[in-house]
């Protein structure tokens, strides 16, 4: 009894010491917590324009509806083309940001490799990312065994708009769906009184798009991921087959005089498909499904469509290029827990629905697909179904990706298989130094 | 401080009041008493000089020694940088490029601004409001006069050119000015003069203004007709304007950059890179930061250079 009587006291001591010291703590988590919300500035870096900055916007003013205690501080870079220099300026010049957008895996890797970027797999299990985003968009957005970006949006890059009463006008009841087809187009719509079947802004990258998909439909993903990765030459006969598939496009009259094309980028050519209506196809990313509505005015569906790049017969018919945008948080952003709400925001209905109005795919299981238009379905479904690769030229080394498409630029001044293979050539001693 | 100015021992060595070394050391002593005050005059200019010039420019001849790739470690591979500039084909090129666009573009702007300034001499006192329309749009931005150039050039029926000469019944010589790695750089040399015609258009007006009024009462006086005073006293007097007017029109065509990045982006087919594009490119969106400031470098050089005889003139007249 005694020494039980003198241990009871003693637990009870310790009990209530522990008791008190628990209570405490909860008392001092619990304060925090109330009173740590999701609040302060939340700083984001951005380089989009136009319509789709619009459409980040809505984004953001709802997020903040949500989070009444947050500021946003937008970083702007502004400027044209491959936009990682800016991008890079403004970080190593000071600037401190919570979160950026980012659709270069090459660039994400350049961050991460340089510290400046926070894994987010904590975040991808406390939010349940893993019931919203399928498992290989986490895949596109990981280095390694660390998670570092969440993918947004993402666009089929194989796929051709076109507008439908162009296609009526030439006495074409569907888009083509073999290349068979899809080159006996070109007289007749040429016949119709189009300067040119097929627009192909060749100013800075946007004639690469046909030789990726025609890649892709003619040697594979395998062979395409291979080839970012210096893995084969671009010398190989799957890339000389790749671009002589393009030769055979350009001598079928697709696309006009190379002058032409060299002069205008993407935006110039879309003008000239929507509305000057002297053009017909444009193989772009899904930001056109958004200018066609909000800048073009036009009906999708109605007045605009979206076709799968036609089907070689070569094996390689269930491929697709594609491209996506992701949010990546910075280890050097003052305010982590906003930038993670931030992220969770983006994959919530409300967010993917307003992607969805804009015209952009959501990759969240949260979206409504119904909003989706008829341009965007087709998209969708087949990204859905296909093999996917990421758009070449965003894998490429910077110095590589500028030499494979001023040497493009060589290819539809002379797409005869001499210079095919001059043009692979230059290239391919380019990626000798730059990997 | 004691006054020595007139102790024995200089007075024998034969410094007197008034002579020329007395005069020499009493301006020595003007100068120490006064130099402070004109450092602190100066310094804010000096200081603000040091942190806007000296700083960059020791900054990037320091980063032209290292090897700068993305956001990579630098690594110092001395004068690795300028070794691999004169072996890059894509650099060679833009040598060539730059010095047909700085002679092209200093040619035609000094040129059409000579002949804007000697017809605002010569106009009527009633055509004041053209001639201030005609200096205003001269003073629009490259970035602005870029997008207005793109409009003009625009390969489509939308091309104000196009149009014009498609209007003219010369359809054949529609082009896709911009498109065309023969005619890219010319059109783009045309845009680039028609937007640096302002400031010799200026300079030298300015310096027509200052012809004295009785040089060409006395002219007017003697008989000569319109033509020849134009010929034989403006065009000579405006001389000192039009050297002006090309040594800075020379170094900002070195320099050029906003006009080409709006208009071409350096193509087709790298047919409009010049150096100053290359640097841009090199730097900014490849982030090779050393390799951009290498050619930064050479540029720099080659507008020393260019600086080099105005420099030695504009002594040689101060003299």
């Amino acid at each position: 009894m005694t020494s039980s009587s003198k241990f009871v006291p003693e637990i009870g001591r310790r009990t209530l010491l522990a008791g008190a010291g628990s209570a405490a703590l909860l008392a001092v988590t619990g304060a925090a917590r109330a009173q740590d919300p999701v609040s302060g500035e939340l700083v984001v870096l951005n380089w989009l324009g136009g319509s789709e900055l619009e459409m980040m916007h809505a984004i953001h003013k709802a997020f903040l509806a949500k989070y009444p205690n947050v500021t946003i501080r937008e970083v702007a870079i502004t400027g044209q083309g491959d936009m990682r220099g800016g991008i890079r300026t403004a970080l190593m010049g000071g600037e401190v940001v919570d979160v950026l957008f980012n659709t270069w895996p090459a660039f994400r890797k350049e961050l991460a490799d340089a510290g400046m970027l926070r894994p987010i797999d904590d975040q991808w299990k406390s939010f349940g990312w893993d019931k919203l985003v399928s498992q290989s968009w986490k895949d596109l957005g990981s280095i390694g065994d660390k998670t570092y970006g969440l993918t947004y949006t993402f666009g089929d890059r194989s796929g051709i708009w076109y507008k439908k009463e162009h296609l009526a006008k030439a006495g074409i009841a569907e888009p083509p769906k073999t290349w068979d087809e899809f080159v006996a187009s070109f007289a007749k719509l040429t016949n119709a009184g189009y300067a040119a079947p097929i627009a192909i802004p060749g100013k800075y990258w946007a004639h690469a798009e046909w030789f990726e998909t025609l890649l892709l439909r003619t040697a594979g993903v395998e062979t395409a991921a291979k080839l970012g990765a210096h893995e084969i030459p671009w010398t190989d006969p799957a890339v000389k087959t790749a671009l002589t598939k393009y030769a055979e496009m350009l001598t079928s009259g697709c696309c006009g005089a190379p002058n032409t094309m060299l002069a205008n980028d993407w935006d110039g050519e879309a003008d000239q498909v929507f509305q000057a209506n002297a053009k017909n196809y444009l193989l772009i990313g899904m930001w056109m499904n958004n200018r066609a509505k909000n800048d073009y005015k036009l009906v999708e569906g109605k007045d605009y469509g979206l076709f799968q790049f036609p089907s070689l017969g070569m094996g390689h018919d269930d491929t697709s290029s594609v491209d996506a945008k992701e949010l990546l948080v910075t280890t050097n952003g003052p305010n982590p827990k906003a930038a993670d709400a931030f992220l969770d925001f983006w994959t919530s209905a409300e967010a993917a629905n307003i992607l969805a109005k804009a015209g952009y795919a959501s990759p969240s299981s949260n979206v409504d697909a119904s909003l989706y238009g008829e341009a965007q379905k087709v998209a969708t479904q087949a990204v859905a179904s296909s093999k996917l690769q990421f758009v070449l030229g965003d894998l490429l080394p910077g110095d590589l990706v500028d030499e494979y498409r001023v040497q493009l630029q060589k290819f539809l001044q002379d797409p005869s298989t001499a210079n095919i293979d001059t043009v692979l050539a230059a290239i391919e001693t380019k990626a000798q130094g730059s990997y | 401080m004691a006054d020595t100015s007139a102790s024995p021992v200089r007075e024998a060595a034969g410094v007197m009041q008034g002579s020329p070394l007395a005069a020499g050391i009493k301006g020595r002593r003007r100068l120490l008493r006064d130099t402070p005050a004109a450092l602190i005059l100066i310094a804010p200019v000096i200081v603000l000089f040091a942190i806007a010039v000296i700083y960059p420019l020791v900054e990037t001849i320091r980063l032209s020694f290292w090897d700068i790739q993305g956001l990579r470690k630098p690594a110092f591979i001395g004068f690795g940088n300028y070794a691999r500039l004169f072996a890059d084909a894509a650099f060679r090129n833009t040598l060539l490029t730059t010095l047909i666009f700085t002679i092209g573009t200093t040619v035609i702007s000094v040129a059409i601004g000579w002949v804007l300034a000697m017809l605002c001499a010569f106009a009527p006192q009633q055509t004041l409001p053209f001639r201030v329309m005609i200096f205003a749009a001269f003073g629009i931005s490259e970035a602005v006069s870029g997008y207005m150039w793109i409009g003009i050039y625009r390969p489509d029926a939308g091309g104000l050119l196009n149009s014009l000469i498609q209007l003219l019944g010369f359809p054949g010589f529609a082009h896709a000015w911009l498109g065309d790695a023969n005619t890219a750089l010319w059109a783009l040399i045309v845009a680039a003069s028609w937007s640096g015609v302002g400031l010799p258009l200026m300079l030298i007006f300015a310096a027509i203004q200052a012809i004295p009024k009785s040089v060409l009462e006395a002219a007017y006086m003697d008989g000569a007709k319109p033509l020849s005073t134009m010929r034989h006293i403006m065009m000579p007097l405006s001389m000192p304007g039009v050297r002006v007017a090309v040594f800075i029109n020379l170094l900002s065509a070195l320099r050029a950059f906003d006009i080409i990045y709006i208009l071409t982006g350096g193509g087709p087919v790298r047919s409009t890179e010049t150096v100053g594009y290359f640097m841009y490119r090199e730097s900014m969106t490849q982030f090779k930061l050393g390799y951009g400031a290498a050619a930064t470098v050479i540029l720099l050089l080659a507008v020393l250079i260019i600086s080099i005889p105005a420099i030695i003139q504009r002594t040689a007249g101060a003299k």
